[in-house]
């Protein structure tokens, strides 16, 4: 029997039996509706935790490469890494390794004193490459920003943060005006947009930037770094690229596994995907309701396509004797219980993505419309039609049309 | 058209015990004739029909349809024969409940690789003297009626043999012997069609008539093919 005929066949039976069809579309609805809620709902939410945490540490398409092992945590500073990550190293990566956009070298120290005129202030103090701060959502609040320049000219130009010049500047413009960091003479080329808190709860706005090269030579006189960052082409999949700076970093630091890195790599990519996949125990319990009652939906659907069958016995008699083969018969039933699924799941769709965008916009979250999502749903509601009609569709294919004609 | 030799059929009790229907039976029809088989209920003219309608398989013996020997076809091919080469009238017509006389007459189209040729149906519905009530459903038509849609349906492939199976039996007399006329017409455009009845007024329409008894061919013989009208009102 041809494709089409059979989905007008089933058109054709849900029509004439439309009470049926809603019966038997009413289970799945619910379910499906419910689960394209909940992951709607949910969707929302993992983005909305994504962009607080992008908001907070200023980005997660990156991997920071600092030195120590993994044992050795917390903020790296100069005085307390291992002396084994160099300039070297950021070149190797930047030329060897395929699928980053930028790499930037990081220099940083805290606790530094930073003096104008008669007022001290102690910052943290961060040498970088001139790319850091857009990579990390720094942005220019007056002034001028760090550029390639000053770092290949070793320039003694600083960025402060608002705070210090609060601190520093309560009543002037800070622009080209000198200041000290140790006994080095820096000026200031531009001053930062402020940012808050960071995640430690300290402030991101009491810090001074400096060009990389200028704190390595003219300031601190170390030629180690406290982090290279890449930033990647892909930021939704940092593990190639992982692999690749990890491979790079052995082979320059004679690392043989397994023997231990010196080195650990961090995304704050995955810190955030930690964060926002949490599902907390009530979307759970929701999802797994959700499931059931698609489930019952299906037994639902079953149940009434074995009555269908008892009930249709003479029907299935005719068509066999008029031609129709025993797989003719089972498409039939088996098409008809998948297509009353697929109408029930779409509606349910339809509702669990509207009540879904209904309650995010109630709740000031951007909505999140998945079309994997509406996809699942949909291949959901088609396979438990598949699974839930096999039997009714099975005990009609194999009706002896003799029989079945003298009923 | 139909060659029947030393057919038999033999049922099993569900403990095993052999029950048998058919014994023996052995006939031919030609292309063209209008053939009844008659009988008493338990003679054994369902099992024959159900065989000659490729519905079921002998036991034993060898049933040629238009010369290809289908004794030993399984269901699906026997589904193909029944697509094309038989149509099939039953006493309860079986028409699908809730649908119009078209689509019931559409049924068959759907089985075969062809479209459904949706004007050959209505052309079928007027053959039968239909034509007005094509769009009506089959619940609001009269029993005579309805047993012309069966009979329209069962033409929509053009099948070569027509078997009815006591087409008559849920009818007055009047609308029996209209659908009897009806059957004689078929046969006239060169149609070959096969009656199973009970009932002699029904079987005078026949050229031919095969008496079967208790699973055995008992007569072979003409008929003239012209029921007296007595014979017509039982």
């Amino acid at each position: 029997m041809k494709p089409t005929a059979v989905l007008l066949l089933a058109g054709r039976s849900m029509a004439r039996n439309p009470l049926r069809a809603l019966l038997m579309m009413l289970g799945i609805t619910i379910g499906i509706a419910s689960l394209t809620a909940l992951s709607t709902v949910g969707e929302s939410t993992r983005r909305e935790t994504m962009q607080q945490f992008k908001n907070m540490v200023g980005t997660y398409d990156i991997i920071n490469i600092e030195p120590g092992t993994s044992a050795t945590r917390g903020m790296p500073s100069l005085t307390t890494v291992p002396p084994t990550l160099k300039f070297e190293d950021a070149t190797a990566i930047a030329d060897q390794v395929d699928g980053i956009t930028t790499v930037a070298e990081v220099q940083n120290a805290f606790d530094l004193d930073v003096k104008y005129r008669d007022k001290t202030t102690a910052v943290a103090l961060y040498g970088i490459s001139a790319n850091w701060l857009e990579m990390h959502s720094y942005f220019i609040h007056s002034g001028n920003v760090l550029t390639d320049e000053d770092t290949s000219s070793l320039a003694r130009v600083a960025v402060i943060g608002p705070d210090v010049q609060t601190a520093l500047f309560p009543n002037e413009d800070p622009l080209g005006k000198q200041i000290r960091i140790g006994n080095v003479p820096f000026q200031v080329k531009g001053v930062l947009v402020t940012r808050g808190a960071g995640p430690g709860g300290s402030s991101l706005d009491s810090i001074v930037f400096i060009p990389v090269t200028t704190a390595s030579k003219r300031l601190f006189n170390r030629d180690y770094l406290t982090t290279i960052t890449v930033q990647l082409d892909d930021p939704l999949n940092p593990g190639p690229v992982a692999d690749a700076v990890t491979a790079v970093l052995r082979e320059r630091h004679g690392i043989v596994p397994p023997g231990e890195d010196d080195f650990t790599l961090s995304s704050p990519l995955a810190a955030a995907q930690q964060i926002a996949d949490v599902d907390s125990t009530l979307t759970r319990v929701l999802t797994g309701v959700s499931v059931i009652a698609t489930i019952i939906g299906g037994t639902v659907i079953m149940s009434l396509m074995l009555i269908a069958v008892s009930e249709r016995q003479r029907e299935i008699g005719v068509r066999r004797a008029v031609g129709a083969t025993r797989r003719d018969i089972l498409w039939q039933f088996l098409v008809e219980a998948a297509t009353v699924s697929l109408l029930g799941g779409l509606v349910g769709t339809a509702l669990g993505v509207a009540g879904g965008i209904f309650i995010t916009l109630r709740q000031d979250m951007p909505p999140a419309l998945l079309w994997t999502t509406i996809g699942w749903a949909v291949a959901l509601s088609i396979g438990v039609g598949l699974v839930f009609g096999l039997q009714p569709a099975w005990k009609a294919a194999k009706t002896d049309p003799i029989d079945a004609l003298r009923s | 058209m139909i060659e029947v030799k030393a057919i038999q059929k033999i049922y099993r009790r569900g403990d095993g015990t052999p029950v048998p229907a058919l014994t023996d039976v052995s006939f031919s029809i030609a292309d063209g004739e209008f053939v009844t088989i008659r009988g008493k209920s338990g003679s054994g003219k369902s099992s024959l029909m159900n065989i000659l309608g490729c519905l079921d398989t002998p036991t034993a013996g060898s049933y040629l349809l238009a010369g290809e020997d289908v004794s030993g076809y399984d269901d699906q091919q026997r589904s193909h024969l029944r697509s094309r080469r038989v149509g099939f009238v039953f006493q309860s017509f079986n028409l699908l409940p809730r649908t119009t006389a078209l689509e019931n007459v559409e049924v068959p189209a759907l089985y075969i690789e062809e479209p459904v040729d949706r004007d050959r149906a209505r052309q079928l519905l007027q053959r039968v003297g239909l034509g007005e009530r094509a769009d009506h459903y089959v619940t609001e038509l009269s029993g005579g009626e309805q047993q012309r849609v069966a009979i329209a349906r069962a033409l929509m492939n053009d099948p070569p043999l027509l078997l009815a199976d006591e087409p008559t039996g849920n009818l007055d007399s009047a609308a029996g012997g209209s659908i009897m006329e009806l059957l004689k017409e078929l046969n006239r455009d060169g149609r070959t069609i096969v009656v199973v009845t009970h009932d002699e007024a029904t079987a005078s329409y026949a050229d031919r008539e095969l008496l079967i008894q208790d699973g055995r061919i008992a007569s072979d013989r003409k008929r003239s093919g012209q029921p007296a009208r007595e014979a017509t009102a039982r």
